[in-house]
């Protein structure tokens, strides 16, 4: 990864800065979710209602309600199905992400080679690690349980590249194809999932995983054109080559093409 | 954006660039047709009457009364200029009234009209800095980040459009200005720029505000297809974001989270 030009003193206190953001955003977050499971009590708690209503018998109330409201405890029980199987799904592709990471920080080229390397990777794990914490909380709260286990699909990719793996390069390559689904599912799961408390949730850690991999498409491009000793923090932006200002934005429009089925990673 | 030489110094060679190059406009060109998709859905319902393909939520009424203090945030309004003259040139703020109350956008509309604001005025900041790269009054101007100002501007102009169709779908007028209360005071920092770290600075918060308005939009508005729009913007602009942080020496991913403290009030519409 060439010469090192990372100033540590200066890292630490941008680390600091950003622990303090994250801090902020962690608390709102929570708060969302608070308001998610109140959400979800009360949904549940109508469903109850409808469902006492509709043990009672319809017998004064009439056919025409009776299907009304069996139509609508169907309703509230499969959308909250879905939301605990899209949150266990996005939960899954966090902890493949997290394994990936810990694996890559303990290779050679990476532990012993560019330092703001080794250190996007441990930033970008405790950022999976949150995002793992808050979909496997909400999935909980939800009724359901959490889901511990990687995605088994992108499970199976990483299973067949690690034994690729020579370079610091073939270690972005991997990440930059898991930060994609990431971001991919989630920006998909915002129009899936039923309520805007978790559309909130995936739609605040889909534009994270889009920048960790806008930052590792920087750093192919120049690891790309040897260029590794600009991988740095701060970078000398005078020398960067012009690549770098548009390679980590490919794309106008958030795809979803790529994007995991909400069942992928559930709990079975 | 170029150096004083009117050239850009390529450290990397014309095959590697042109084939990255290559890449990422097929990859941009793959995700129009979707896009118009999207958009035509958001047309369909707003001509529906505006049914809602899901129930509102408080947040949206949050979202459009208020987000009051969010903006507060927007250091540009600290860069602040006595100077409320609107201007009607492009990049000019619109209507000078800033009459919210009289506005012809309503409900999820004005949403829309917000973004497609906020997209007109990173258009027209990326503009005014490459006129300023070009006079040579930002100094000598990094290769990567003239291809930087070139490719987002692209971007949000393609995000305005995107909007644009869907308020002309409406039938309403497209918003070709900026009809922002916050115009003049990001007309007058950038102004004061001398440099390239200052308008990449600027750059950013226009950046981050943009980001953090459609996750506040994603959870706020009712239309299906306004939310899936908002969702698959929201990224890309965070993705500016994060390469102008690596630019200017910080970190590129500074949270967990995306928060939404420095989110547009829609009260900054001024049409």
């Amino acid at each position: 990864m060439g010469a090192e030009r990372i100033d540590t003193r200066l890292l630490e206190e941008l680390t600091e800065q950003s622990q303090d953001l994250n801090s902020d955003a962690v608390r709102i977050t929570e708060e969302a979710l608070g308001d998610f499971v109140d959400a979800s009590r009360e949904e549940q708690a109508q469903a109850a209602v409808s469902r006492r209503w509709w043990q009672r018998g319809g017998v004064i109330a009439g056919a025409a309600g009776a299907a009304a409201a069996f139509s609508s405890l169907r309703a509230v029980a499969a959308t909250s199905s879905d939301d605990v199987k899209a949150l266990q799904t996005a939960a899954s592709i966090e902890n493949l992400a997290i394994s990936v990471y810990r694996t890559a920080a303990g290779l050679p080229f990476i532990k012993d080679g560019n330092k703001t390397v080794a250190a996007f990777i441990a930033k970008t794990t405790t950022q999976h690690q949150a995002h793992a914490k808050a979909f496997n909380a909400a999935a909980t709260q939800a009724g359901g349980k959490a889901q511990n286990a990687p995605d088994p699909t992108y499970a199976a990719v990483v299973k067949k590249a690690l034994p690729t793996i020579k370079a610091p390069a073939d270690v972005v390559k991997l990440a930059i194809t898991l930060e994609d689904v990431a971001a991919q599912t989630y920006t998909k799961n915002v129009s899936e999932v039923s309520s805007g408390d978790l559309r909130r949730l995936f739609a605040s850690v889909a534009p994270v995983e889009a920048q960790h991999r806008a930052t590792l498409l920087a750093v192919q491009a120049l690891l790309a054109g040897n260029l590794g000793d600009l991988v740095a923090i701060p970078t000398d932006p005078a020398k960067l080559p012009a690549a770098a200002g548009s390679v980590g934005m490919p794309v106008a429009f958030y795809p979803t093409a790529k994007a995991s089925p909400i069942t992928e990673g559930a709990v079975k | 954006m170029s150096d004083q030489r009117n050239q850009w110094a390529l450290e990397m060679s014309e095959a590697e660039l042109t084939r990255l190059t290559g890449d990422m406009e097929a990859a941009h060109r793959e995700t129009l047709p979707v896009m118009r998709a999207t958009a035509g859905d958001l047309v369909a319902e707003t001509r529906s009457g505006g049914q809602p393909s899901r129930p509102a939520d408080p947040g949206r009424r949050r979202f459009l009364l208020g987000a009051g203090g969010l903006a507060a945030g927007l250091a540009l309004a600290a860069c602040s200029s006595n100077d409320k003259k609107s201007s009607n040139a492009p990049g000019g703020s619109g209507s000078p009234s800033g009459s919210a109350a009289k506005s012809s956008y309503t409900g999820d509309l004005k949403v829309v009209a917000l973004a497609v604001a906020l997209e007109n005025q990173a258009v027209g900041a990326y503009q005014a800095a490459l006129a300023a790269a070009k006079a040579g009054k930002l100094g000598k101007v990094p290769p990567a980040v003239a291809t930087f100002v070139t490719t987002a501007m692209a971007q949000h102009a393609d995000h305005a459009k995107a909007w644009n169709s869907v308020l002309t779908g409406a039938g309403k007028p497209a918003i070709t200005n900026v009809p922002l209360s916050n115009q003049p005071a990001t007309l007058a920092a950038l102004g004061k720029a001398t440099d390239v770290g200052a308008v990449a600075k600027l750059a950013l918060q226009l950046e981050d505000q943009a980001a953090q308005t459609y996750l506040f939009a994603t959870y706020s508005v009712t239309s299906a297809a306004g939310i899936a729009t908002a969702a698959s913007i929201a990224p890309v602009e965070a993705m500016h974001a994060a390469i102008l942080n690596y630019v200017l020496g910080q970190y590129p991913v500074p949270d967990d989270f995306l928060p939404t403290d420095k989110a547009a009030d829609p009260a900054l519409l001024t049409v």
